[in-house]
């Protein structure tokens, strides 16, 4: 195995003077739990979201000196259910700690929570992208799947949002969602882009543990049909391509409106995800959420009492940490970057990891190249349309061995 | 066929006297001793053993000296007036070797014999407490199973003996040595390797179930030994039991005399100092053989990674001390005697074992194989002529056993071997399969122990291992009449040399109540059995014999007679002989590639639906790979059935943020590490878990 030169090490101390560049917060709070969802919230009660507004005021704090954010989102959960004075506190501390004025500052909303006065005042902060949680355009699987809004609600919420000023909105879809046939995703896939939304983030149903749904599946109450899984995503692949989305990603597609040309991604892609994926550096506040600093990454508890107790003594929260050796956390890297369209170009996966993609994953690529999922470019790596839908298959090959540490608080 | 006519008696060599302090003692020597080969002894255990078969009648109650039997007393006519101990004399009683610990009348020798279920291992338990062999405060449930397969299962594989001391009704102390036994019955072999060491058995049998097929069986098993059998009718304390039938059904079916059996419940502690009264006073003391020197049957053994090889044994003659030098009359080898113990129920050192006793014995024994069950010790010096406990082990399941890693390959051997020596019933020979690589054909004696070793390997050994679908031994005689033993479907001669094909049968005995009647006769039917002959247990139950292949039995004839009868039937089985079957070989076949690994040898009759289920399983657990797999089976080239697994068109995480990472990592990482212990044919990837699903269709 080839030894990158020691300046190159991804674990070189970068300048201390540069700051974290994304910043990601988590708002634990629903009004009901989906039934498809397995990311940490619970049922919102007023006191406790004011516990930990407090709390997460103190860990903006806490780590504001090392944040200059040129991307900031809000995820949950659902932000939109904190009320007016939850989310002027916030604007404010955000404000007094210098963390406003990013780029790119998306709040995910319910359509259910929005309210025209909630997104003037977001917008005047800053908040420049919001993204909605609309899944489906059916009002049966909309029960089906333990949505709090109706199909109406998502017209009603899109409009407001647009006279709020928002000119950058995503909606979230789903398909393959048991029950749904391909005339109902279609009807749902023309109303959506009908709405003329700048980005559509669409994904196929995950049946994550510990939700409904998977206890549903398990129960053989529903039935998995890949082949229809895969016939919905080439019809999505096609209406969004028709209607001038462009996909950068596994699941995400976006307008690119100009003027400047076309780069990596168009210029209505998320960029603060594509920071996840090109494997930089993030801090993420609030109970469950994950940080990556430096390389190292965090996660807090996943109980706001617990976060809000021990943010309250002045104390992070962390409930595990995780530190791979150079060699793992490049093969991560790699794995997940080829997620989008763009791949990896060789220099910029050098600057990130300090490792070649052409010298530790040659075979790999060759291997990828042969079976038709992937492109050897003279500057890049990168997985055809084919290969996007392997693209697990194509991470599995560029992961290396775990080596690193983990430990739990 | 031996008869006592033909049995052939060893005769013995007078070579040297050994010392002026003991006249008596003479240095003999035997020529097929000399010449290393044991080979020439088996006609004798042979015909010591179809001997002991024609004295099947139950032993009254008296008991005659089993383990001199005629045939040692004829050895000693041989000896020519030799000045060796006379069975029977004083001197022969405590074995010839002086002084002891505890006399000879102060000894027991027993085993536990039931059906699976029936209380076996809590009655164990109840014994070692009220001996105050472990004290309340020590008791772990179920003592005498060691391995967490046994107590998983709740059933015992292996043989452990124990030592305990009971003061009886009349004030003196016993010596009571109790010899488990294992309760299945595919391991009847070691039912009666452990019954060959004692003069008694205690016979349970539940109250509310009554006597099981499993029980019959192994009645048998213990009178065939001339044991004496006391029977304890447990778990009266069940609202459902039932202890005037049992009693009758003991009298009815087994012959055993219905007032002789002690009623008891092991779980409350009911009837416990009746047994040991009754083992007291009912099971005979061990008696001399009446040969002229130590004469130790090895009944069970382990390995000690520091001690070597640790033989379990029952000293029917002289005495073993530490220091002393020994021959394995089986292998020929000689050894000295590292330490001597008893088990109470761990192991402990003692001075020597002596005549009548049962423990264990260390003589840096290296090698596993050179300590077969059933072989006995005797002094290197005056060899005595073996104990008629020596048995051929015929095994009579076979399948391959294949490390998913080739790189464990040295590892399963390693394994193999360790396994073997805890289980000599288990044999194994290297071979190699196209699909597989290099692996074992390796011999069990019925499902269940297949089972047993494989999932001991996975899990005491942490090895990951493929099995092939289990094979017996078809003899298949060529159209030049040569007959030929093939146990492995790979070795079936081209069809158009071959005469005919036999295949092994069994007698099998089915207990179940009236009502399923029908649904066994059925049963018996679909796996090609004849039925025989049925005969009323009791008013609720019928005992049906029948003749069915072996291969029939195999997979899940136990478990649909548990099924159908929800539980209440019950099924043992004697090996029967060969018959003249339409075998055929069939094969499956991935992308057109055969995979020797599924090839099975099966009845015509059942060829093309067995060949659809393999099918039809395969295409269940064969996962999507990036082109279409046909699966096809065949049998002499002509397919009988097709299935296809459809290309899978995607691979990949709906959705992956920041948060989700790591998770997602882990996730990719485990099915990494799973495709990796996949093994590829052709270019399919075939899991660990298709080879065991498939060996279960």
């Amino acid at each position: 195995m080839m030894v990158p030169a020691r300046s190159l090490r991804p674990n070189a101390p970068k300048p201390p003077s540069a700051p974290i560049g994304h910043l990601y917060i988590h708002v634990p709070f629903c009004a009901r739990k989906c039934h498809y969802c397995a990311f940490y919230s619970e049922t919102a009660n007023a006191s406790l979201i004011d516990q930990y507004v407090t709390a997460l005021i103190r860990e903006l704090e806490l780590v504001a000196p090392d944040l200059r954010p040129r991307t900031v989102y809000f995820g949950g959960g659902t932000p939109s259910l904190l009320n007016l004075r939850q989310w002027e506190r916030i604007l404010d501390a955000m404000g007094r700690l210098d963390l406003l004025g990013a780029d790119e500052w998306t709040v995910e909303t319910n359509p259910a929570t929005v309210s025209l006065d909630k997104a003037k005042l977001l917008e005047s902060h800053g908040v420049n992208r919001i993204s909605m949680g609309v899944q489906s355009l059916d009002q049966p699987l909309l029960e089906r799947l333990g949505r709090i809004h109706t199909r109406d609600m998502v017209f009603r919420s899109f409009d407001t949002l647009r006279r709020a000023g928002f000119d950058n909105l995503n909606l979230d879809l789903m398909f393959a969602i048991p029950g749904q046939t391909m005339p109902v995703w279609r009807a749902t896939l023309r109303e959506a882009i009908a709405l003329g939304s700048e980005h559509l983030s669409s994904y196929e149903v995950i049946y994550e543990e510990d939700t409904p749904l998977f206890q549903q599946l398990k129960a053989s109450r529903l039935d998995v049909d890949d082949d229809l899984a895969c016939d919905m995503f080439e019809e999505l692949a096609a209406q969004a391509a028709a209607h001038g989305y462009r996909q950068y990603e596994v699941a995400n597609f976006a307008k690119h409106l100009g003027p400047q040309p076309l780069g990596e991604v168009p210029d209505r892609a998320c960029r603060h995800n594509v920071n996840y994926w090109r494997g930089g550096s993030f801090y993420g506040l609030g109970p469950s959420a994950t940080s990556y600093v430096r390389g190292v990454r965090t996660k807090n508890w996943s109980s706001t009492h617990l976060y809000c107790q021990l943010l309250a003594k002045g104390q992070r929260a962390f409930e595990s940490t995780e530190t791979l050796s150079p060699m793992s956390r490049a093969g991560e890297t790699a794995a997940f970057g080829l997620r989008m369209n763009a791949g990896w170009p060789f220099d910029e996966f050098l600057r990130v990891t300090g490792f070649d993609l052409r010298v530790e994953w040659r075979n790999d690529m060759a291997e990828l190249e042969r079976q038709g999922l992937a492109k050897l470019r003279p500057d890049r790596f990168q997985l055809t349309d084919r290969g996007l839908r392997f693209a697990d298959l194509a991470a599995e090959r560029f992961l290396r061995p775990f080596m690193g540490s983990r430990s739990r608080f | 066929m031996f008869t006592p006519d033909n049995i052939y008696y060893p005769r013995y060599y007078v070579t040297k006297k050994l010392s002026p302090k003991a006249p008596s003692l003479i240095y003999v020597s035997h020529p097929h001793f000399v010449a290393d080969n044991f080979a020439l002894f088996r006609p004798v255990l042979r015909g010591i053993v179809a001997r002991r078969c024609l004295q099947r009648e139950r032993r009254a109650d008296a008991p005659t000296n089993r383990k001199t039997g005629k045939a040692l007393s004829r050895a000693g006519e041989g000896r020519g007036g030799l000045a060796l101990p006379r069975p029977g004399s004083a001197r022969a009683r405590d074995g010839g070797w002086g002084t002891r610990t505890m006399d000879l009348a102060h000894i027991r020798n027993f085993s536990i014999i039931a059906h699976i279920d029936h209380g076996k291992t809590t009655l164990s338990d109840q014994l070692l407490l009220r001996t105050g062999t472990v004290a309340t405060r020590n008791m772990e449930a179920q003592h005498l199973d060691s391995m967490d397969l046994e107590r998983e299962r709740g059933i015992t594989i292996k043989a452990h003996p124990v030592t305990m001391t009971y003061r009886a009704g009349n004030g003196e102390d016993y010596e009571l040595n109790l010899i488990d036994t294992p309760g299945h019955v595919d391991f009847s072999y070691e039912v009666s390797r452990s019954l060959s060491a004692c003069e008694g058995a205690l016979l349970i049998v539940d109250a509310a179930q009554g006597v099981e097929a499993q029980t019959v069986a192994n009645v048998h098993l213990a009178m065939k030994q001339n044991l004496t059998i006391i029977p304890v009718i447990n778990k009266i304390d069940l609202p459902h039991a039932n202890v005037p039938l049992t009693r009758q059904q003991l009298e009815d079916i087994l012959a055993i005399p219905a007032d002789s059996a002690i009623e008891a419940s092991a779980k409350e502690g009911i009837g416990i100092e009746s047994i040991l009264e009754a083992i007291v006073a009912r099971i005979p003391p061990p008696k001399p053989t009446g040969a002229i020197s130590l004469q130790a049957l090895c009944f069970d053994s382990y390995f000690d990674t520091y001690k070597g090889v640790v033989t379990h044994v029952r000293i029917f003659n002289g005495e073993l001390r530490r220091g002393m030098q020994v021959k394995l009359l089986n292998s020929g080898k000689n050894y000295e005697v590292k330490e001597v113990g008893s088990f109470n129920p761990k192991p402990y050192e003692r001075p020597q074992l002596e005549v009548g006793e049962t423990g264990y014995v260390t003589a840096n024994i290296k090698s596993p194989k050179d300590v077969r069950m059933g072989d006995t010790f005797t002094d290197a010096r005056v060899p005595s002529p073996p104990l008629p406990g020596y048995q051929e082990i015929h095994p009579m399941v076979f399948s391959g056993i294949y490390p998913i890693n080739t790189a464990d390959y040295e590892h399963l051997k390693a394994s193999m071997a360790k396994l073997q020596l805890n289980d000599s019933a288990f044999v194994y020979q290297p071979e190699s399969s196209v699909a597989l690589g290099f692996g074992f054909h390796c011999g069990f004696l019925g499902l269940l122990h297949l089972e047993i070793v494989q999932e001991r390997l996975r899990r005491e050994y942490n090895l990951d291992i493929i099995a092939t679908y289990p094979s017996v031994i078809y003899r298949v005689r060529m159209s030049d009449s040569l007959v030929k033993e093939i146990d492995n479907p790979a070795f079936l001669p081209d069809p158009a040399f071959v005469a005919e094909i036999m295949e092994p049968t069994v007698q099998a005995f089915i207990i179940c109540p009236n009502e399923y009647i029908g649904d066994m006769m059925a049963l018996v039917s679909e796996k090609r059995g004849l039925l025989d002959h049925t005969e009323t247990v009791d008013t609720k139950r019928v005992m049906l014999t029948c003749r069915l292949p072996l291969n029939e039995i195999l997979i899940d004839f136990h478990d649909r007679i548990k099924s159908l009868t929800r539980g209440y039937g019950s099924m043992d089985y004697e090996h029967g002989g060969y018959q003249v079957s339409d075998m055929v070989k069939l094969d499956i076949l991935v992308n057109g590639e055969p995979v020797d690994a599924f090839s099975c040898i099966v009845h015509r009759s059942k060829a093309e639906s067995r060949g659809r289920a393999l099918a039809a399983k395969l295409k269940e657990v064969i996962p999507r790979q990036q082109f279409a797999v046909a699966i096809q089976a065949a049998i002499g080239g002509k397919v009988v059935a097709r299935e296809t697994v459809s290309a899978f068109r995607k691979d990949v995480t709906a959705k992956c943020y920041g948060g989700d990472i790591s998770r997602k990592r882990k996730l990719l990482e485990k099915q990494k590490e799973g495709k990796k212990r996949m093994k590829s044919i052709g270019s399919v990837n075939i899991p660990q878990q298709a080879f065991i699903e498939v060996l279960k269709a």
